[in-house]
């Protein structure tokens, strides 16, 4: 992969939201950026900032009102609902905060969930998913259900979840928020691991410490990007007042 | 990707065990129900067909005319045919062969046994006519019938009641205090059309019961005649012929209404199996409301279903699955309950209607159609009320689906 190939590229892009009775509320305002492929993003902001409305943009869950949006080279804006889904399948790989995972199916299955939609077969699923596991940290845990392991764990099968198409790349909404610091740190280095293996990352957060991982910050205050840049360099006083 | 489709649906229901097996309750009620209500339909039918191809299906039956009165049907009028006129039709044109009878219901007596039985004058085509068979001795001959000789033939259950384990041929019973002497049995013919017992029968020549039993010497009036028509589809012109010659014979000018009726067996079977029909589609209708609320039953399952796997199937949208495979899934759970339900049911329905027909002793078919109606039922209920909560999964917007808690 190309180190500075474009895998996304957001211009003028504006978000809003129609409430049933007439009312609106514009949630994103004339958001531009590019990453590239093998960037490790945060994005941060504060709560109501837009945060989460960017991230279903980025991941395809969702479109802008105006504006363009290209991932991986598709242009987002004129596809149907099954292209999308077509490409989340494909190119994407989604963490989330609460994990959402299947509780009464086994652990592969939850892991190889994403495969059956790429119409695979049942055996090269579950051997996917061992590998998967592996690859995770969860050596051996495939035939257990996710009420017998810990949060951490169960993040860590999420991860393993979204990297079994091998995606692009991968788009954590507040992935350590309901984890302790500890736990957290661990998902977090997992993480890093896998942005050197040259996956991409984009992950939403409003923990410093959780962005101190990533190498480049966009911060969004009341829809609009207030900084872009490395994380390092960040300071309140960089942003841009609107 | 059907195989994966119908997994994934299984494992679903499988995970929620009572709540599954609840619902196909419903549906198993239903069909199993609809199964009993169609096999006894069924086998009320066949037993009408099977008593009246035991009459013989190709008789024509002729009897006194009926009494009409301001377009009113009262009772039956005066016998009006004779033996002279029942010989007579013998010789029309595809006519096999014609009887009469003449009834009497009489005590017969043998030793200190005694039975109500039902007494029938008639001639030797009796039995040819009426699809009646010898078991044991000989049936009187047309000489017999002349010579009005003592000699009776007698039913199963004569047989039964009053000679027990002794052989009856050559014995005397007694009826009305005068003895007749038994040369023959007839074959067990069961049960008739209203439950009443066929081989309750002792026949006799019609001669014989006019001048020995009744003691009368007026004409001879038949109370029944019956022709038998050489076969099935001869029956409507032989019914013509037979109209004819009656009016010929008892001098009817034209304009005058017959003084005898004339029936065809098969319109008789037909009538009966027409309201045997509508009855038992009746019932298979009544029973069928239990399969609309069994329905009911899996959709209101599916949509609860779908409300709590709300984030599963954001989940699953946001992963990559398409609309179609979503109401797919949902659809083929909503198909697999309806379908182990209905299977169940169907072999609960076959199971409870044979041992209703064992008990009741009726012949219970084991109908394809109890196949057809359960196949049928569990695709179409499995569809109708998958439909809506399929729908429903499907058009969830993954990003709502997602915040949903
Ligand atoms: N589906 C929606 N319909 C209407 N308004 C919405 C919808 N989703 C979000 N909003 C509104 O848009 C604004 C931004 O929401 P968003 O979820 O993007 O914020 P966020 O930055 O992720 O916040 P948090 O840190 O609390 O997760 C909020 O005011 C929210 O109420
Ligand atoms: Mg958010």
């Amino acid at each position: 992969m190309a180190e500075n190939k474009k895998v996304i590229e957001v211009k003028h892009v504006y978000k809003t939201y129609f409430m049933d009775g007439g009312t609106s509320q514009e949630v994103l305002k004339d958001i531009n950026f590019t990453i590239t492929s093998g960037e490790f993003v945060a994005i941060m902001g504060p709560s109501g900032s837009g945060k989460s409305t960017m991230m279903n943009i980025l991941g395809c869950l969702d479109k802008p009102t105006s504006g363009k949006y290209i991932l991986d080279g598709y242009n987002i804006d004129d596809k149907d609902d099954n292209e999308l889904a077509k490409i989340r399948g494909k190119t994407i790989g989604f963490v989330f905060q609460n994990f959402n995972l299947m509780m009464k199916r086994t652990i592969a299955d939850n892991v190889s969930l994403p495969l059956i939609y790429q119409n695979i077969g049942e055996k090269e699923r579950y051997k996917r998913a061992v590998e998967m596991l592996k690859k995770v940290g969860l050596n051996g845990y495939q035939n257990r259900v996710p009420s017998q392991i810990s949060g951490g764990m169960q993040q860590r099968v999420a991860i393993a979840r979204a990297l079994i198409n091998n995606p692009a790349i991968i788009f954590a909404d507040e992935p350590t928020g309901n984890l302790d610091s500890k736990t957290s740190d661990e998902i977090m280095d997992l993480f890093t691991e896998l942005n050197q293996q040259g996956i991409t990352i984009v992950l939403v957060t409003h923990e410093d410490d959780v962005a101190d991982f990533a190498t480049r910050m966009i911060k969004i205050s009341d829809g609009h990007k207030v900084y872009d840049g490395l994380r390092k360099a960040y300071s309140k006083e960089k942003e841009i007042k609107c | 990707m059907l195989r994966a489709i119908l997994k994934e649906a299984w494992i679903s229901i499988a995970s929620y065990k009572l709540r599954t097996f609840l619902t196909m309750l419903g549906i198993m009620i239903g069909v199993a129900a609809v199964v009993m209500m169609v096999s006894a339909g069924q086998a009320v039918q066949n037993r009408i067909t099977q008593t009246f191809a035991s009459m013989g299906s190709n008789l024509i039956l002729i009897g006194p005319a009926e009494l009409v009165s301001g377009g009113v049907r009262g009772g039956r009028g005066k016998p009006s045919v004779t033996v002279a006129d029942v010989a007579a039709l013998k010789t029309l044109k595809d006519v096999e062969t014609s009887s009469y009878n003449m009834g009497a219901a009489v005590q017969a007596v043998y030793g200190s046994s005694n039975y109500g039985v039902s007494v029938r004058g008639t001639n030797p085509d009796f039995l040819n006519v009426n699809n009646w068979e010898i078991d044991d001795g000989i049936m009187f001959t047309d000489k017999d019938v002349k010579a009005a000789k003592p000699y009776v033939v007698i039913g199963q259950t004569i047989v039964d009641e009053l000679f027990g384990l002794q052989n009856p041929i050559g014995k005397t019973l007694r009826l009305k205090g005068k003895p007749f002497t038994v040369i023959g049995t007839l074959k067990a013919k069961g049960d008739g059309l209203m439950g009443d017992d066929q081989d309750n029968i002792v026949i006799m020549p019609s001669t014989t019961l006019r001048q020995r039993l009744e003691g009368s010497d007026r004409p001879e009036f038949v109370n029944i005649a019956f022709v038998k028509a050489t076969s099935e589809d001869k029956m409507e012109s032989v019914a013509k012929r037979v109209e004819y010659m009656l009016r010929t014979r008892h001098r009817l000018k034209d304009g005058v209404k017959n003084d005898f009726t004339v029936r065809l067996m098969t319109e008789m079977v037909e009538k009966v199996r027409s309201v045997g029909f509508i009855l038992s589609a009746l019932l298979a209708a009544i029973a069928s409301i239990s399969l609309i609320v069994g329905s009911i039953g899996i959709m209101n399952m599916m949509l609860v279903s779908v409300t709590e796997r709300t984030r599963e199937i954001g989940t699953r949208k946001a992963l990559g699955a398409p609309n179609s495979w979503i109401m797919a899934q949902f659809l083929a759970e909503s198909i697999l309950i309806s379908f182990i339900g209905s299977f169940i049911g169907m072999v609960f329905g076959v199971v409870f209607s044979q041992i209703g027909g064992y008990i009741m002793n009726y012949d219970v078919p084991i109908s394809i159609w109890s196949v057809i109606v359960s196949v049928t039922v569990a695709v179409v209920v499995g569809i109708v009320s998958g439909l809506m909560p399929a729908l429903k999964a499907m058009r969830l917007n993954p990003i709502d689906a997602l915040r949903y808690q």
